[in-house]
């Protein structure tokens, strides 16, 4: 069982290296789509099958936050897991996240073994393709 | 004194956590003047406000570089370069900053690149205690990182 990820981040170079942290780590990647930022990334959502979403928080035009705003509202994408991926990972600034809808959440820098956990969680999969029955919210602190 | 001491003990962890893990380079501590060629900003804002500056040789940043995205030489642009550098200030500001008070909110700026040469003095007598400065060196490549806090 392989899974479609979309990375939303402004910089060009990070989604080049969190992709291929998330391609060393393990994780059965199918698709992978970038965007540049939230807008970028609706439109995305909008045309193709998406699994999870991994998502910078801030970005220019629409932040990480508004992100999860806009899905949450959106019936179709509303249970697409986001784990969100950032520098400034503060408690406040992790539990405003959860309570906007955020599934993860991924500290930068990160480790491959981080975020296929952070993955394979969000999605309810255990690594050898069971399905679990609630996957909760989960931080990086619980492994 | 003992808060400018566990601010640079901090803002050193920060260093190095984000050159080992993203750039696989392994910094030492110097206190050899830097001849940098760019440099990356970033400023900060929170309970405590301030800035992070970035002082980079060329050959420091290329080594990140084609460390971070797996490239070869011929495949390393000033663009990637440029990339690479806001977000490597980004990263150290971000986990300075949680490591010094992970409760607090704390708002990061976008980060700015300069391609601006110059000479970075580690210490200066005077700088202030508000004043952090560090040079570090991997493999003959040097680096300087100055934190104002107001």
């Amino acid at each position: 069982m392989s899974f479609n990820v979309l990375i939303v981040d402004d910089s060009n170079s990070m989604r080049s290296v969190i992709k291929k942290i998330v391609t060393i780590s393990g994780f059965k990647m199918d698709q992978c789509w970038e965007a540049g930022n939230g807008r970028e990334a609706l439109d995305v959502l909008s045309k193709n099958w998406v699994d999870v979403v991994i998502s910078d928080i801030n970005m220019p035009e629409m932040n990480g936050l508004e992100l999860l705003d806009h899905l949450k509202k959106n019936e179709t994408l509303k249970e697409i897991p986001v784990i969100m991926i950032t520098t400034e990972g503060s408690d406040n600034r992790m539990q405003e996240a959860f309570k906007r809808g955020a599934k993860g959440f991924v500290k930068k820098p990160f480790l491959p073994e981080e975020i296929k956990k952070i993955l394979y969680s969000v999605i309810g999969v255990s690594e050898n393709g069971e399905y679990k029955e609630d996957t909760g919210t989960v931080d990086e602190c619980d492994f | 004194m003992e808060n400018t001491k566990k601010i640079q003990e901090l803002l050193m962890n920060a260093i190095f956590e984000v050159f080992e893990k993203m750039y696989f380079v392994f910094l030492e501590p110097v206190d050899e003047d830097v001849k940098y060629d760019m440099v990356a900003s970033i400023n900060f804002t929170g309970p405590v406000k301030g800035c992070i500056d970035v002082l980079f040789t060329r050959g420091m940043a290329e080594t990140m570089t084609r460390n971070m995205l797996n490239v070869d030489d011929n495949s390393i642009t000033d663009k990637l370069i440029e990339d690479c550098a806001k977000e490597a200030v980004n990263m150290i500001c971000g986990n300075f900053l949680q490591k010094y008070d992970s409760s607090k909110v704390f708002d990061l700026s976008i980060p700015v690149f300069k391609n601006k040469s110059g000479v970075f003095t580690k210490q200066e007598a005077g700088a202030g205690e508000n004043v952090c400065k560090l040079s570090f060196e991997s493999d003959g490549s040097l680096m300087g990182i100055e934190m104002s806090v107001c």
